[in-house]
Protein backbone atom coordinates (compact mmCIF):
# COMPACT_ATOMS: atom_id res chain seq x y z
CA UNK A 1 0.00 0.00 0.00
CA UNK A 2 2.74 2.80 0.96
CA UNK A 3 4.19 1.67 -2.74
CA UNK A 4 1.13 2.74 -4.32
CA UNK A 5 1.28 6.09 -2.02
CA UNK A 6 4.53 6.71 -2.65
CA UNK A 7 4.05 6.08 -6.41
CA UNK A 8 1.09 8.77 -6.12
CA UNK A 9 3.08 11.03 -4.43
CA UNK A 10 5.50 10.72 -7.70
CA UNK A 11 3.99 11.03 -9.98
CA UNK A 12 2.02 14.66 -8.11
CA UNK A 13 5.79 15.52 -7.85
CA UNK A 14 6.59 15.13 -11.50
CA UNK A 15 3.31 16.79 -12.84
CA UNK A 16 3.91 19.27 -10.42
CA UNK A 17 7.47 20.25 -11.97
CA UNK A 18 6.94 19.04 -15.23
CA UNK A 19 3.30 19.34 -16.48
CA UNK A 20 4.16 22.20 -19.17
CA UNK A 21 7.01 19.95 -20.18
CA UNK A 22 4.46 16.73 -20.71
CA UNK A 23 1.52 18.62 -22.13
CA UNK A 24 3.71 19.80 -25.09
CA UNK A 25 5.20 16.51 -25.74
CA UNK A 26 1.33 15.80 -26.38
CA UNK A 27 0.79 18.69 -28.35
CA UNK A 28 3.84 17.85 -30.59
CA UNK A 29 2.71 14.14 -30.85
CA UNK A 30 -0.60 14.87 -32.05
CA UNK A 31 0.33 17.62 -34.05
CA UNK A 32 2.99 15.03 -36.12
CA UNK A 33 0.42 12.06 -35.45
CA UNK A 34 -2.16 14.02 -37.34
CA UNK A 35 0.06 15.64 -39.81
CA UNK A 36 1.60 12.89 -41.02
CA UNK A 37 -1.56 10.40 -40.98
CA UNK A 38 -3.46 12.95 -43.15
CA UNK A 39 -0.45 13.15 -45.76
CA UNK A 40 0.18 10.14 -45.81
CA UNK A 41 -3.38 9.29 -46.66
CA UNK A 42 -3.53 11.52 -49.74
CA UNK A 43 -0.09 9.79 -50.92
CA UNK A 44 -1.66 6.16 -50.39
CA UNK A 45 -4.78 7.82 -52.26
CA UNK A 46 -3.10 9.12 -55.35
CA UNK A 47 -0.68 5.17 -54.99
CA UNK A 48 -4.10 3.67 -54.64
CA UNK A 49 -5.60 5.36 -57.33
CA UNK A 50 -2.85 5.34 -60.30
CA UNK A 51 -1.46 1.91 -59.47
CA UNK A 52 -5.70 0.91 -60.33
CA UNK A 53 -5.97 2.43 -64.06
CA UNK A 54 -7.33 -0.15 -66.02
CA UNK A 55 -4.91 -1.01 -68.53
CA UNK A 56 -6.31 -3.20 -71.32
CA UNK A 57 -4.68 -4.71 -74.38
CA UNK A 58 -6.81 -2.65 -76.66
CA UNK A 59 -4.75 0.56 -75.29
CA UNK A 60 -2.24 2.16 -76.80
CA UNK A 61 1.81 0.82 -76.36
CA UNK A 62 2.89 3.90 -75.39
CA UNK A 63 0.14 4.34 -72.33
CA UNK A 64 0.42 0.41 -71.51
CA UNK A 65 4.22 1.29 -71.27
CA UNK A 66 3.88 4.35 -68.83
CA UNK A 67 1.38 2.58 -66.66
CA UNK A 68 3.71 -0.24 -66.48
CA UNK A 69 6.26 1.84 -65.18
CA UNK A 70 3.95 3.51 -62.56
CA UNK A 71 2.98 0.24 -60.61
CA UNK A 72 6.59 -1.01 -60.78
CA UNK A 73 7.63 2.57 -59.12
CA UNK A 74 4.66 2.62 -56.60
CA UNK A 75 5.55 -1.29 -56.07
CA UNK A 76 9.22 -0.38 -54.91
CA UNK A 77 8.16 2.78 -52.64
CA UNK A 78 5.75 1.01 -50.69
CA UNK A 79 7.79 -2.43 -50.44
CA UNK A 80 11.17 -0.38 -49.32
CA UNK A 81 9.32 2.11 -46.89
CA UNK A 82 6.67 -0.43 -45.68
CA UNK A 83 9.78 -3.46 -45.11
CA UNK A 84 12.37 -1.10 -43.12
CA UNK A 85 12.26 0.85 -39.59
CA UNK A 86 10.82 3.47 -39.48
CA UNK A 87 13.64 4.61 -36.85
CA UNK A 88 16.33 3.81 -39.81
CA UNK A 89 14.01 5.72 -42.43
CA UNK A 90 14.33 8.94 -39.96
CA UNK A 91 18.39 8.35 -40.06
CA UNK A 92 18.44 8.00 -43.66
CA UNK A 93 16.67 10.88 -44.35
CA UNK A 94 17.81 13.14 -41.47
CA UNK A 95 21.52 12.14 -41.94
CA UNK A 96 22.14 11.13 -45.43
CA UNK A 97 20.94 14.40 -47.32
CA UNK A 98 23.62 16.60 -46.04
CA UNK A 99 26.25 13.48 -46.00
CA UNK A 100 25.46 13.39 -50.22
CA UNK A 101 24.98 17.38 -50.17
CA UNK A 102 28.09 18.22 -48.67
CA UNK A 103 25.55 20.38 -46.18
CA UNK A 104 24.02 22.16 -48.73
CA UNK A 105 20.86 20.55 -47.72
CA UNK A 106 20.42 19.79 -44.67
CA UNK A 107 17.62 19.83 -41.77
CA UNK A 108 18.38 22.63 -39.55
CA UNK A 109 17.21 23.84 -36.37
CA UNK A 110 14.12 23.07 -35.15
CA UNK A 111 11.56 23.52 -37.80
CA UNK A 112 14.52 21.60 -40.12
CA UNK A 113 13.70 18.14 -37.09
CA UNK A 114 9.61 19.16 -37.75
CA UNK A 115 10.34 19.14 -41.22
CA UNK A 116 12.59 15.39 -41.20
CA UNK A 117 10.32 14.06 -38.90
CA UNK A 118 6.56 14.98 -41.01
CA UNK A 119 8.30 13.78 -44.18
CA UNK A 120 9.68 10.20 -42.53
CA UNK A 121 6.28 9.57 -40.58
CA UNK A 122 4.23 10.28 -43.77
CA UNK A 123 6.25 8.36 -45.92
CA UNK A 124 5.73 5.70 -43.96
CA UNK A 125 1.93 6.12 -43.39
CA UNK A 126 1.75 6.42 -47.68
CA UNK A 127 3.58 3.14 -48.17
CA UNK A 128 0.77 1.53 -45.64
CA UNK A 129 -2.25 3.02 -46.95
CA UNK A 130 -1.35 3.03 -50.75
CA UNK A 131 -1.93 -1.12 -49.81
CA UNK A 132 -5.13 -0.21 -48.15
CA UNK A 133 -6.39 1.87 -50.69
CA UNK A 134 -5.57 -0.70 -53.69
CA UNK A 135 -7.23 -3.33 -51.35
CA UNK A 136 -10.24 -1.03 -50.62
CA UNK A 137 -10.87 -0.16 -54.56
CA UNK A 138 -10.43 -3.74 -55.78
CA UNK A 139 -12.43 -4.96 -52.89
CA UNK A 140 -15.58 -3.16 -54.50
CA UNK A 141 -18.09 -5.29 -56.50
CA UNK A 142 -16.70 -4.97 -60.10
CA UNK A 143 -20.64 -4.70 -61.05
CA UNK A 144 -20.58 -1.22 -59.49
CA UNK A 145 -17.85 -0.35 -62.20
CA UNK A 146 -19.91 -1.83 -65.19
CA UNK A 147 -23.36 -0.01 -63.73
CA UNK A 148 -21.45 2.86 -64.38
CA UNK A 149 -19.41 2.30 -67.55
CA UNK A 150 -23.00 1.21 -68.73
CA UNK A 151 -24.57 4.39 -68.36
CA UNK A 152 -21.96 5.79 -70.12
CA UNK A 153 -19.23 7.05 -67.20
CA UNK A 154 -15.58 7.42 -67.85
CA UNK A 155 -13.41 5.62 -65.84
CA UNK A 156 -12.41 9.06 -63.66
CA UNK A 157 -16.48 9.64 -62.62
CA UNK A 158 -16.70 6.08 -62.31
CA UNK A 159 -13.97 6.65 -59.55
CA UNK A 160 -15.20 10.19 -58.08
CA UNK A 161 -19.04 9.74 -57.62
CA UNK A 162 -19.12 5.32 -57.56
CA UNK A 163 -15.80 3.45 -56.12
CA UNK A 164 -14.04 5.90 -54.11
CA UNK A 165 -17.01 7.41 -51.73
CA UNK A 166 -17.63 3.36 -51.25
CA UNK A 167 -13.81 2.56 -51.13
CA UNK A 168 -12.84 5.17 -48.22
CA UNK A 169 -16.35 3.94 -46.62
CA UNK A 170 -13.95 0.79 -46.25
CA UNK A 171 -10.80 1.81 -45.64
CA UNK A 172 -11.73 4.11 -43.01
CA UNK A 173 -10.89 1.24 -40.10
CA UNK A 174 -7.32 1.08 -42.03
CA UNK A 175 -7.01 5.05 -41.61
CA UNK A 176 -7.51 4.55 -37.70
CA UNK A 177 -5.30 2.05 -37.47
CA UNK A 178 -2.81 3.86 -38.62
CA UNK A 179 -3.69 6.53 -36.96
CA UNK A 180 -3.23 5.21 -33.45
CA UNK A 181 -0.07 3.77 -35.04
CA UNK A 182 1.21 7.15 -35.84
CA UNK A 183 0.19 8.19 -32.33
CA UNK A 184 2.32 5.80 -30.65
CA UNK A 185 5.02 5.11 -33.47
CA UNK A 186 6.07 8.82 -33.81
CA UNK A 187 7.90 8.59 -30.64
CA UNK A 188 11.17 6.80 -32.65
CA UNK A 189 11.40 10.36 -33.95
CA UNK A 190 13.82 10.85 -30.79
CA UNK A 191 16.61 9.89 -32.95
CA UNK A 192 16.56 13.15 -34.98
CA UNK A 193 15.95 15.02 -31.85
CA UNK A 194 12.06 15.77 -32.25
CA UNK A 195 10.85 16.42 -29.01
CA UNK A 196 7.30 14.34 -28.76
CA UNK A 197 5.51 12.54 -25.57
CA UNK A 198 8.19 9.94 -25.26
CA UNK A 199 10.98 12.24 -25.72
CA UNK A 200 9.70 14.57 -22.92
CA UNK A 201 10.19 11.52 -21.07
CA UNK A 202 13.37 10.56 -21.56
CA UNK A 203 14.91 14.01 -20.89
CA UNK A 204 12.64 14.46 -17.76
CA UNK A 205 13.77 10.81 -16.21
CA UNK A 206 17.68 11.85 -17.26
CA UNK A 207 17.27 14.81 -14.62
CA UNK A 208 15.47 12.88 -11.69
CA UNK A 209 15.70 9.17 -12.58
CA UNK A 210 11.91 8.56 -11.67
CA UNK A 211 12.02 6.22 -14.37
CA UNK A 212 8.63 4.45 -13.28
CA UNK A 213 6.12 6.95 -12.13
CA UNK A 214 7.00 8.97 -15.08
CA UNK A 215 6.31 5.42 -17.39
CA UNK A 216 3.12 5.40 -15.66
CA UNK A 217 2.36 9.16 -16.81
CA UNK A 218 3.66 8.33 -20.41
CA UNK A 219 1.07 5.11 -20.61
CA UNK A 220 -1.64 7.06 -19.17
CA UNK A 221 -1.35 9.43 -21.85
CA UNK A 222 -0.78 7.22 -24.71
CA UNK A 223 -3.75 5.55 -23.94
CA UNK A 224 -6.29 8.49 -23.48
CA UNK A 225 -5.04 9.50 -26.90
CA UNK A 226 -5.30 6.01 -28.84
CA UNK A 227 -8.37 5.61 -27.13
CA UNK A 228 -10.14 9.01 -28.01
CA UNK A 229 -9.00 8.63 -31.71
CA UNK A 230 -11.08 5.14 -31.16
CA UNK A 231 -13.95 6.78 -30.34
CA UNK A 232 -13.75 9.49 -33.08
CA UNK A 233 -13.26 7.03 -36.13
CA UNK A 234 -16.20 5.15 -34.49
CA UNK A 235 -18.90 7.90 -34.68
CA UNK A 236 -16.93 8.91 -37.97
CA UNK A 237 -18.26 5.80 -39.58
CA UNK A 238 -21.27 5.78 -37.98
CA UNK A 239 -21.57 9.02 -39.67
CA UNK A 240 -20.90 8.17 -42.97
CA UNK A 241 -23.16 5.59 -43.07
CA UNK A 242 -26.38 7.22 -42.89
CA UNK A 243 -29.16 6.63 -41.49
CA UNK A 244 -30.66 3.35 -41.78
CA UNK A 245 -34.57 4.99 -41.81
CA UNK A 246 -36.08 6.16 -45.28
CA UNK A 247 -39.46 7.65 -46.12
CA UNK A 248 -42.13 6.60 -48.27
CA UNK A 249 -42.90 9.52 -50.25
CA UNK A 250 -46.03 7.99 -51.55
CA UNK A 251 -47.42 4.27 -52.26
CA UNK A 252 -45.77 1.62 -54.28
CA UNK A 253 -48.23 0.48 -56.79
CA UNK A 254 -46.42 -2.45 -58.29
CA UNK A 255 -44.85 -3.83 -55.59
CA UNK A 256 -46.73 -7.05 -54.65
CA UNK A 257 -48.69 -6.98 -57.82
CA UNK A 258 -48.12 -10.34 -58.19
CA UNK A 259 -48.52 -12.03 -54.50
CA UNK A 260 -51.57 -10.30 -53.47
CA UNK A 261 -53.75 -10.43 -56.53
CA UNK A 262 -57.43 -10.71 -55.05
CA UNK A 263 -60.48 -11.99 -57.33
CA UNK A 264 -63.38 -9.57 -56.82
CA UNK A 265 -65.37 -12.48 -55.23
CA UNK A 266 -62.60 -14.82 -53.57
CA UNK A 267 -60.69 -11.68 -52.03
CA UNK A 268 -57.36 -12.71 -51.47
CA UNK A 269 -56.14 -16.57 -52.43
CA UNK A 270 -54.71 -16.41 -48.75
CA UNK A 271 -58.56 -15.76 -46.70
CA UNK A 272 -60.66 -18.44 -45.45
CA UNK A 273 -63.32 -17.16 -48.02
CA UNK A 274 -61.65 -17.97 -50.71
CA UNK A 275 -60.26 -21.44 -49.66
CA UNK A 276 -63.93 -22.56 -49.43
CA UNK A 277 -64.94 -21.00 -52.63
CA UNK A 278 -62.20 -23.33 -53.87
CA UNK A 279 -63.40 -26.78 -52.26
CA UNK A 280 -66.87 -26.17 -53.92
CA UNK A 281 -65.96 -24.85 -56.95
CA UNK A 282 -63.72 -28.03 -57.22
CA UNK A 283 -61.81 -26.98 -60.51
CA UNK A 284 -58.78 -25.97 -57.96
CA UNK A 285 -57.17 -27.89 -55.47
CA UNK A 286 -57.49 -25.84 -52.05
CA UNK B 1 -31.18 0.81 -93.45
CA UNK B 2 -32.27 4.13 -91.62
CA UNK B 3 -34.16 1.88 -89.34
CA UNK B 4 -30.86 0.24 -88.52
CA UNK B 5 -29.52 1.11 -84.90
CA UNK B 6 -27.16 -1.93 -84.26
CA UNK B 7 -25.83 -4.46 -87.05
CA UNK B 8 -23.47 -7.09 -85.61
CA UNK B 9 -21.19 -8.58 -88.36
CA UNK B 10 -19.03 -11.67 -87.68
CA UNK B 11 -18.48 -11.06 -84.21
CA UNK B 12 -16.51 -13.34 -81.81
CA UNK B 13 -15.01 -13.81 -78.64
CA UNK B 14 -12.41 -16.01 -77.18
CA UNK B 15 -11.65 -15.88 -73.21
CA UNK B 16 -8.09 -17.80 -73.79
CA UNK B 17 -8.30 -20.95 -75.78
CA UNK B 18 -12.40 -21.23 -75.49
CA UNK B 19 -14.61 -19.67 -78.12
CA UNK B 20 -17.41 -18.08 -76.30
CA UNK B 21 -19.20 -16.42 -79.58
CA UNK B 22 -18.74 -17.70 -82.72
CA UNK B 23 -19.31 -15.59 -85.80
CA UNK B 24 -22.72 -13.97 -85.17
CA UNK B 25 -24.69 -11.89 -87.22
CA UNK B 26 -27.83 -10.14 -86.39
CA UNK B 27 -29.10 -6.73 -86.83
CA UNK B 28 -31.42 -4.63 -84.19
CA UNK B 29 -33.81 -2.21 -85.96
CA UNK B 30 -35.66 0.49 -84.06
CA UNK B 31 -38.20 -0.55 -82.44
CA UNK B 32 -37.29 -4.19 -82.63
CA UNK B 33 -37.99 -6.25 -79.02
CA UNK B 34 -35.49 -9.22 -79.84
CA UNK B 35 -35.31 -11.76 -77.17
CA UNK B 36 -32.23 -14.15 -76.89
CA UNK B 37 -32.76 -17.56 -75.35
CA UNK B 38 -30.45 -20.25 -75.08
CA UNK B 39 -29.11 -23.06 -72.38
CA UNK B 40 -26.98 -21.16 -69.99
CA UNK B 41 -23.39 -21.22 -70.88
CA UNK B 42 -24.63 -21.18 -74.76
CA UNK B 43 -22.69 -17.24 -75.02
CA UNK B 44 -26.26 -15.40 -74.20
CA UNK B 45 -24.62 -12.91 -71.84
CA UNK B 46 -21.50 -12.30 -73.47
CA UNK B 47 -23.23 -11.36 -76.19
CA UNK B 48 -24.75 -8.38 -74.74
CA UNK B 49 -21.71 -7.59 -72.53
CA UNK B 50 -19.98 -7.70 -76.29
CA UNK B 51 -22.32 -5.08 -77.56
CA UNK B 52 -21.75 -2.75 -74.85
CA UNK B 53 -18.41 -3.14 -74.99
CA UNK B 54 -17.80 -4.73 -71.14
CA UNK B 55 -16.44 -7.56 -73.37
CA UNK B 56 -13.96 -6.83 -75.87
CA UNK B 57 -15.28 -8.58 -78.60
CA UNK B 58 -12.00 -10.88 -80.39
CA UNK B 59 -12.67 -10.58 -84.01
CA UNK B 60 -15.96 -8.98 -85.87
CA UNK B 61 -17.14 -5.86 -85.77
CA UNK B 62 -20.39 -4.14 -84.19
CA UNK B 63 -21.73 -1.14 -86.38
CA UNK B 64 -23.98 1.98 -83.95
CA UNK B 65 -25.37 3.64 -86.87
CA UNK B 66 -23.23 2.82 -89.56
CA UNK B 67 -19.85 3.13 -87.32
CA UNK B 68 -17.65 0.42 -86.37
CA UNK B 69 -17.95 0.88 -82.09
CA UNK B 70 -14.86 -2.04 -81.86
CA UNK B 71 -12.23 0.25 -84.14
CA UNK B 72 -8.97 1.27 -81.75
CA UNK B 73 -9.81 5.00 -80.83
CA UNK B 74 -13.70 4.36 -80.39
CA UNK B 75 -15.41 6.91 -77.25
CA UNK B 76 -16.97 3.98 -75.87
CA UNK B 77 -17.93 6.03 -72.89
CA UNK B 78 -20.21 7.93 -75.70
CA UNK B 79 -21.74 4.89 -77.77
CA UNK B 80 -22.28 3.09 -73.90
CA UNK B 81 -24.87 6.26 -72.99
CA UNK B 82 -27.20 5.80 -75.43
CA UNK B 83 -27.29 1.63 -75.46
CA UNK B 84 -28.78 1.17 -71.76
CA UNK B 85 -28.27 -1.93 -70.03
CA UNK B 86 -29.92 -3.49 -66.94
CA UNK B 87 -27.70 -6.49 -65.53
CA UNK B 88 -28.89 -9.37 -63.48
CA UNK B 89 -27.20 -8.48 -60.71
CA UNK B 90 -28.91 -4.76 -60.93
CA UNK B 91 -25.22 -2.87 -60.34
CA UNK B 92 -26.97 0.20 -58.71
CA UNK B 93 -24.99 2.48 -57.25
CA UNK B 94 -24.43 1.37 -53.22
CA UNK B 95 -23.59 4.83 -52.25
CA UNK B 96 -26.49 6.58 -53.49
CA UNK B 97 -30.14 7.41 -53.04
CA UNK B 98 -32.79 5.53 -55.59
CA UNK B 99 -33.00 9.09 -57.16
CA UNK B 100 -29.38 10.24 -57.28
CA UNK B 101 -28.81 6.64 -59.21
CA UNK B 102 -31.18 8.01 -61.47
CA UNK B 103 -29.50 11.99 -61.66
CA UNK B 104 -26.07 11.19 -61.95
CA UNK B 105 -25.66 10.06 -65.04
CA UNK B 106 -27.63 12.24 -66.45
CA UNK B 107 -25.23 15.09 -64.71
CA UNK B 108 -22.22 13.81 -65.23
CA UNK B 109 -22.55 12.37 -68.81
CA UNK B 110 -25.13 13.95 -70.76
CA UNK B 111 -24.08 17.36 -68.50
CA UNK B 112 -27.76 18.25 -68.01
CA UNK B 113 -28.87 20.83 -64.59
CA UNK B 114 -29.84 18.90 -61.65
CA UNK B 115 -33.24 20.43 -61.45
CA UNK B 116 -33.76 18.95 -65.34
CA UNK B 117 -32.96 15.49 -64.61
CA UNK B 118 -34.50 15.51 -61.11
CA UNK B 119 -37.59 15.86 -63.11
CA UNK B 120 -36.63 13.39 -65.61
CA UNK B 121 -35.91 10.82 -63.03
CA UNK B 122 -38.91 10.80 -61.76
CA UNK B 123 -41.18 10.87 -64.23
CA UNK B 124 -39.02 7.25 -65.23
CA UNK B 125 -39.24 6.35 -61.11
CA UNK B 126 -42.93 7.16 -61.32
CA UNK B 127 -43.27 4.85 -64.40
CA UNK B 128 -41.28 1.72 -62.84
CA UNK B 129 -43.99 2.35 -59.58
CA UNK B 130 -40.64 3.72 -57.39
CA UNK B 131 -41.04 7.13 -56.55
CA UNK B 132 -42.07 6.16 -53.37
CA UNK B 133 -38.66 4.93 -52.55
CA UNK B 134 -36.81 7.88 -53.65
CA UNK B 135 -34.55 8.62 -50.68
CA UNK B 136 -34.49 4.99 -50.14
CA UNK B 137 -30.66 3.18 -50.69
CA UNK B 138 -30.41 0.08 -52.75
CA UNK B 139 -29.52 -2.20 -49.98
CA UNK B 140 -33.10 -1.00 -48.44
CA UNK B 141 -34.78 -2.52 -50.93
CA UNK B 142 -36.49 -6.08 -52.16
CA UNK B 143 -34.51 -7.46 -55.59
CA UNK B 144 -37.67 -6.34 -57.77
CA UNK B 145 -37.63 -2.78 -56.52
CA UNK B 146 -33.84 -3.19 -57.29
CA UNK B 147 -34.16 -4.33 -60.44
CA UNK B 148 -37.31 -1.23 -61.36
CA UNK B 149 -34.91 1.54 -60.15
CA UNK B 150 -32.42 -0.35 -62.18
CA UNK B 151 -34.63 -0.35 -65.09
CA UNK B 152 -35.52 3.58 -64.40
CA UNK B 153 -31.89 4.44 -64.21
CA UNK B 154 -31.10 3.33 -68.06
CA UNK B 155 -33.97 4.70 -69.19
CA UNK B 156 -33.45 8.39 -67.50
CA UNK B 157 -30.10 8.48 -70.17
CA UNK B 158 -32.54 8.22 -72.70
CA UNK B 159 -31.19 5.13 -74.64
CA UNK B 160 -31.63 4.17 -78.22
CA UNK B 161 -31.45 0.32 -77.47
CA UNK B 162 -32.05 -0.92 -74.02
CA UNK B 163 -29.86 -4.17 -73.31
CA UNK B 164 -31.38 -6.64 -70.52
CA UNK B 165 -29.09 -9.25 -69.17
CA UNK B 166 -31.13 -11.66 -67.46
CA UNK B 167 -33.13 -9.14 -65.79
CA UNK B 168 -35.51 -11.47 -63.64
CA UNK B 169 -33.10 -14.71 -62.96
CA UNK B 170 -31.86 -13.13 -59.89
CA UNK B 171 -34.96 -12.77 -58.53
CA UNK B 172 -37.85 -14.75 -56.41
CA UNK B 173 -40.44 -15.57 -58.34
CA UNK B 174 -42.64 -13.78 -56.51
CA UNK B 175 -41.28 -10.24 -58.31
CA UNK B 176 -40.15 -11.97 -61.16
CA UNK B 177 -43.82 -10.64 -62.13
CA UNK B 178 -43.57 -6.92 -61.77
CA UNK B 179 -40.38 -6.33 -63.49
CA UNK B 180 -41.55 -8.25 -66.49
CA UNK B 181 -44.77 -6.34 -66.52
CA UNK B 182 -42.32 -3.11 -66.74
CA UNK B 183 -40.45 -4.21 -69.51
CA UNK B 184 -44.04 -5.42 -71.02
CA UNK B 185 -45.12 -1.18 -70.35
CA UNK B 186 -41.54 -0.37 -72.19
CA UNK B 187 -41.83 -2.89 -75.31
CA UNK B 188 -45.84 -1.71 -75.87
CA UNK B 189 -44.38 1.84 -75.83
CA UNK B 190 -41.99 0.79 -78.68
CA UNK B 191 -39.03 1.15 -76.82
CA UNK B 192 -35.64 -0.84 -78.73
CA UNK B 193 -34.77 -3.58 -77.07
CA UNK B 194 -32.48 -6.59 -76.43
CA UNK B 195 -33.43 -8.92 -73.49
CA UNK B 196 -31.35 -11.84 -72.86
CA UNK B 197 -33.84 -14.24 -70.67
CA UNK B 198 -35.37 -17.62 -69.51
CA UNK B 199 -38.90 -16.44 -69.17
CA UNK B 200 -39.91 -18.55 -72.68
CA UNK B 201 -43.44 -16.62 -72.00
CA UNK B 202 -42.29 -13.01 -72.31
CA UNK B 203 -40.22 -14.26 -75.28
CA UNK B 204 -42.93 -15.39 -77.03
CA UNK B 205 -45.12 -13.22 -76.58
CA UNK B 206 -43.66 -9.44 -76.13
CA UNK B 207 -40.92 -9.63 -78.47
CA UNK B 208 -40.98 -9.66 -82.45
CA UNK B 209 -38.01 -11.32 -82.69
CA UNK B 210 -36.20 -14.21 -80.63
CA UNK B 211 -32.80 -15.54 -81.44
CA UNK B 212 -31.76 -18.95 -79.91
CA UNK B 213 -28.40 -19.60 -79.24
CA UNK B 214 -26.35 -22.78 -78.92
CA UNK B 215 -22.88 -23.24 -77.98
CA UNK B 216 -21.24 -19.76 -79.09
CA UNK B 217 -23.61 -19.33 -82.52
CA UNK B 218 -27.18 -18.30 -83.42
CA UNK B 219 -29.04 -21.89 -83.88
CA UNK B 220 -31.92 -20.23 -85.10
CA UNK B 221 -33.73 -16.85 -85.39
CA UNK B 222 -37.08 -15.41 -86.78
CA UNK B 223 -40.57 -14.22 -85.63
CA UNK B 224 -41.34 -15.26 -82.28
CA UNK B 225 -44.64 -17.62 -83.93
CA UNK B 226 -41.99 -19.34 -85.54
CA UNK B 227 -39.37 -20.48 -83.87
CA UNK B 228 -41.86 -21.31 -80.40
CA UNK B 229 -45.06 -22.21 -82.95
CA UNK B 230 -42.51 -24.33 -85.52
CA UNK B 231 -38.80 -24.65 -84.99
CA UNK B 232 -36.93 -25.79 -87.83
CA UNK B 233 -33.99 -27.40 -86.03
CA UNK B 234 -33.36 -30.44 -83.66
CA UNK B 235 -31.51 -28.27 -81.25
CA UNK B 236 -34.40 -25.86 -80.51
CA UNK B 237 -37.30 -28.45 -80.54
CA UNK B 238 -34.80 -29.89 -77.61
CA UNK B 239 -34.48 -27.16 -75.84
CA UNK B 240 -37.96 -25.83 -76.41
CA UNK B 241 -39.21 -29.02 -75.43
CA UNK B 242 -37.55 -28.88 -71.62
CA UNK B 243 -39.48 -26.19 -71.07
CA UNK B 244 -43.20 -27.11 -71.92
CA UNK B 245 -42.77 -30.14 -69.55
CA UNK B 246 -41.87 -28.44 -67.01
Amino acid sequence: MDKLAKLVTDIGKLWANYSGAYLTGIQNTLILAVAATLAGCLIGLVCGVLNTIPCSPSDSPVKRFFLKLLRVIIRIYVEVFRGTPMVLQAVFIFYGLPYFTDGAVAFKGMSGIWAAALIVVSINTGAYMAESVRGGIISIDPGQTEGAKAIGMTHVQTMVHVIMPQALRNIIPQIGNNFIINIKDTSVMFVIGFVEFFATHRNIVGVNLLYFPSAVIEMVGYLTLTLLASFGLRWLEKKMDGDDNYELVSEDSLAMSVGTYSHPSRKTPFDEQSKEFRRKDGSRNG
Amino acid sequence: MDNTILEIKHLSKSFGTHQVLRDIDFTVSKGDVTSIIGASGSGKSTLLRCINLLENPTSGEILYHGQNVVARGFNAPAYRSHVGMVFQSFNLFNNMTVLDNCIVGQVKVLKKNKEEARVHAMEYLEKVGMAPYINAKPRQLSGGQKQRVAVARALAMDPEVLLFDEPTSALDPEMVGEVLTVMRGLAAEGMTMLVVTHEMAFARDVSNHVVYMNSGVICEEGAPQEVFGNPRKQETQDFLSRFRNS
